[in-house]
């Protein structure tokens, strides 16, 4: 592999332009480790949710309200593989850099309010604090990745505010369960979401569509 | 006319009603959604289980609605999944987007609608087993024949894009075996086994799983014979076999070099030094003289006459040669206590057949790694001693009787050191060191054993816990029977002793010997009683006898009729000679 060149379409970029293996193999390693921690985030918000939903959401319905209710659906994000497929590297990687930095803030109170949950199992908090610590690291290799491919591109687009605190922190131990239902059910669709974009961007950069 | 045909047709109504619940029909039962899967997370399908239909034709209607729209879709294809199914195309499937499906069932009586369904795509994904399972033996020159197994990803999932990531599970058993082994084979689309039993059938199977989702069935069952010709041992078995040869050799030889010393010594037994059996060096350090005196005498511990006298006239201080007195866990160091005797072989001072040198050097009864303990309390409290070792050390003398103080030395289990000090002569070197000779055999008791100072006058209590222990090489205790004694402690001895008053030295005249000092490493000096020009101490000085020591090497000492002054051990073994180290 002496160089990578990134077709969409009849647009062609070189990636690793000098054609060092230095940066094509860092390239690489970049989206091994990334695609790992994507793999491994996503792993811990299913088996948080379903511990959640087994101990405080069994019969209650709260999927009812649950739909409609992540605060990254305003995201343009494609929802098959066709759309994934035409969707443009730099636009997919400006969708997963924009999901990681919109959950920071969640993940944060999230781990704050799960500790003063009575009676909490330890493997929702362990897992929330771990998910915490991934999702930052995460990022920064995403950024990383992102200043690979896309050099000199600007990364400061606009990303999607929660503003569900309030809910997590009422006093009304119903509506509070709900609240939290909800954001890990969002997690844990942002989170599959974030790693399969990453797969794809792994096979398509890296391996050429050819996994 | 209007009423009659009003009634008729209530009264047909009412007929229909009266004949339909008759035959048992009725509005169907509640139907009820099973499962929704995905084969590759671009379709899937929905299957519903029917409830009884209520004895009339029913059609069964899905309908659904997708998260964030209110538009109600039904159905798209009633058949490609089978009866009762619902299947959704690539162009009605959304990944990340809840469906909310519900299955009616119609009838002419009525209709029963399931309760909804909430499904995301996403996570309820189960692929096909994967396809063109094949087996193939490799054996290529100069290594390991194997088992070649190679495979597909199953049908419907796309791996080359990236869109589905596949883990895959192997496992394979011979054909009459009951447990299968299993291998894990996280991407690749092929595995190698090794180590496969000739002349065997195997059968293998493989399934797979995406990356979020369920894991498929098992495939079909492949097999393939191994020929009965099929090599499997090679070289490396024997290179295995030399590697753990080595390491076995490797093991006895660091045995060997860490416990050579002590098998060196079964096989050649070092001398060991004197004791004295029931000597609590820490009475010496206390200065608790009267104590350890009394100790001393109260025990009887002249087996034989003739020993007694042979052993008087043998022990010597030898100041003619630099000796160092320091107990030095070695066997080098036992040996030069010993060769000293040899190398003074002109100054024959009477020694006798008890204690000739080379019976002395030969004697190795006593096994050196003895911790020995001596707890002599002073007071009514309890005396927490650390281990010492003690030795006794007596050192041959010219014979000019050149008195030579006699150490009480504390050694390590492996020492054995004959000190050759350069204090005063005694008095009446005879008596001093049959009474130094006693003190030791009695301070070098056996190891191991427990045994109780009993101080009469005092009548301090004695607990069988406290041991006295004597260890280390006790040349006096060699010559007497000190080697017979056990070295189990039989603590109830120690108080129908007490009543033995015999006094130690009942024929002779006694000599005793104060203690000067005790060292850091438990070396007792002794004095001459006389010599009080070093660090004698101001007050009077009373001195207990050794009536006899006892079978279970307790000191049985008679208490002394003059007032005890158990400082004199105490000052003693406060101060130290400079020579002695």
């Amino acid at each position: 592999m002496s160089n990578l060149l990134l077709c969409q379409g009849n647009f062609c970029t070189f990636l690793c332009p000098h054609g060092d293996d230095l940066c094509l193999n860092s390239l690489k390693d970049l989206f091994n480790r990334a695609t790992n921690l994507s793999q491994d985030i996503y792993n811990l918000s299913s088996k948080m949710f379903k511990e959640f939903d087994k101990r405080y959401a069994q019969g209650k319905g709260y999927i009812t309200m649950a739909l409609n209710s992540c605060h990254t659906s305003s995201l343009p994000t494609p929802e098959d593989k066709e759309q994934a497929q035409q969707t443009h590297h730099e636009v997919l990687m400006s969708l997963i850099l924009g999901l990681l930095r919109s959950w920071n803030d969640p993940l944060y109170h999230l781990v704050t309010e799960v500790r003063g949950m009575k009676g909490v199992p330890d493997a929702i908090l362990s897992r929330a604090i771990e998910i915490e610590e991934e999702n930052k690291r995460l990022l920064e290799g995403m950024e990383m990745i992102f200043g690979q491919v896309i050099p000199g591109a600007k990364e400061t687009e606009p990303y999607p505010v929660w503003s569900g605190l309030p809910s997590l922190q009422t006093k009304d131990e119903e509506a509070r369960h709900s609240a939290f239902y909800n954001l890990l059910h969002c997690l844990r669709r942002d989170s599959s979401k974030i790693d399969t974009y990453l797969k794809l961007l792994n096979c398509r950069i890296i391996y050429n569509n050819n996994c | 006319m209007k009423e009659n045909a009003a009634s008729r047709v209530l009264f047909i109504l009412l007929l229909f009603l009266y004949a339909s619940l008759l035959n048992g029909q009725s509005p169907p039962e509640k139907p009820k959604l099973i499962k929704c899967r995905s084969p590759g997370k671009e379709t899937f399908t929905c299957w519903w289980e029917p409830g009884a239909d209520g004895g009339l034709p029913t059609n069964y209607t899905l309908t659904y609605h997708k998260e964030g729209e209110t538009l109600i879709h039904e159905c798209p294809d009633y058949k490609t999944g089978g009866p009762n199914s619902c299947y959704f195309s690539k162009k009605y499937t959304s990944i990340w987007k809840m469906y909310v499906i519900t299955v009616s069932a119609i009838n002419q009586m009525g209709i029963s609608s399931s309760d909804p369904l909430y499904v995301d795509v996403t996570y309820i994904v189960e692929p096909e087993p994967p396809m063109n399972l094949t087996l193939e033996l490799k054996h290529p020159e100069d290594r390991k024949p194997y088992l070649w197994i190679k495979w597909s990803p199953p049908t419907l999932t796309d791996v080359k894009s990236g869109w589905f990531s596949i883990q895959y599970e192997i496992r394979l058993k011979p054909e009459k075996a009951t447990d299968w082994e299993t291998h894990f084979a996280p991407k690749l689309t092929q595995l190698k086994i090794f180590n496969l039993y000739p002349g065997q059938k195997y059968l293998v199977q493989i399934r797979c799983k995406p990356d979020h989702g369920y894991w498929s069935e098992w495939s079909p069952e492949s097999s393939i014979q191994i020929p009965n010709d099929f090599p499997v041992k090679d070289t490396s078995m024997w290179i295995f076999v030399g590697v753990l040869s080595a390491v076995i050799c490797l093991i006895m030889v660091w045995a060997v070099a860490l416990k050579g010393y002590s098998m060196v010594t079964c096989i050649l037994p070092p001398v060991p030094g004197p004791k004295i059996k029931g000597f609590d060096i820490h009475l010496l350090e206390k200065g608790k003289s009267e104590e350890l005196l009394r100790a001393l005498e109260s025990q009887d511990f002249l087996p034989t006459s003739d020993c007694e006298d042979l052993l008087m006239e043998f022990i010597e201080v030898d100041d003619s040669e630099d000796q160092h007195l320091m107990p030095h866990p070695s066997k080098e160091h036992m040996e030069q206590g010993v060769k000293p005797m040899h190398l003074d072989p002109d100054t024959d001072s009477g020694r006798g057949s008890c204690d000739s040198p080379s019976l002395l050097s030969e004697k190795c009864d006593e096994p050196q790694a003895y911790p020995s303990k001596f707890h002599i309390p002073e007071g009514p409290e309890k005396l927490e001693n650390p281990e010492t070792n003690l030795t006794c050390l007596q050192a041959p003398q010219s014979t000019n009787g050149e008195g030579k103080i006699p150490y009480f030395l504390a050694n390590g289990p492996k020492s054995s050191t004959w000190p050759f000090p350069q204090p005063p002569s005694l008095y009446s070197p005879r008596y001093s060191y049959h009474n130094i000779a006693d003190v030791c055999e009695l301070a070098l008791g056996m190891a191991g054993t427990t045994a109780t100072l009993l101080d009469q006058t005092d009548q301090h209590a004695f607990t069988p816990s406290k041991t006295i222990e004597t260890g280390g090489e006790g040349k006096a205790a060699k010559q007497r029977e000190s080697e017979a004694y056990s070295s189990e402690p039989d603590q109830d001895m120690a108080w129908p002793l007490l009543q033995d008053k015999t006094p130690l030295f009942s024929a002779k005249p006694l000599e005793y010997v104060e203690i000067h000092k005790v060292s850091q490493d438990g070396v007792l000096a002794l004095f001459p009683k006389q010599n009080e020009k070093v660090d004698a101490p101001e007050t009077s000085k009373e001195y207990s006898k050794v009536s006899r020591v006892t079978d279970s090497n307790i000191l049985v000492l008679i208490p002394d009729l003059q007032a005890q002054n158990l400082t004199l051990l105490e000052e003693s073994a406060k101060k130290a000679p400079p020579a002695l180290p």
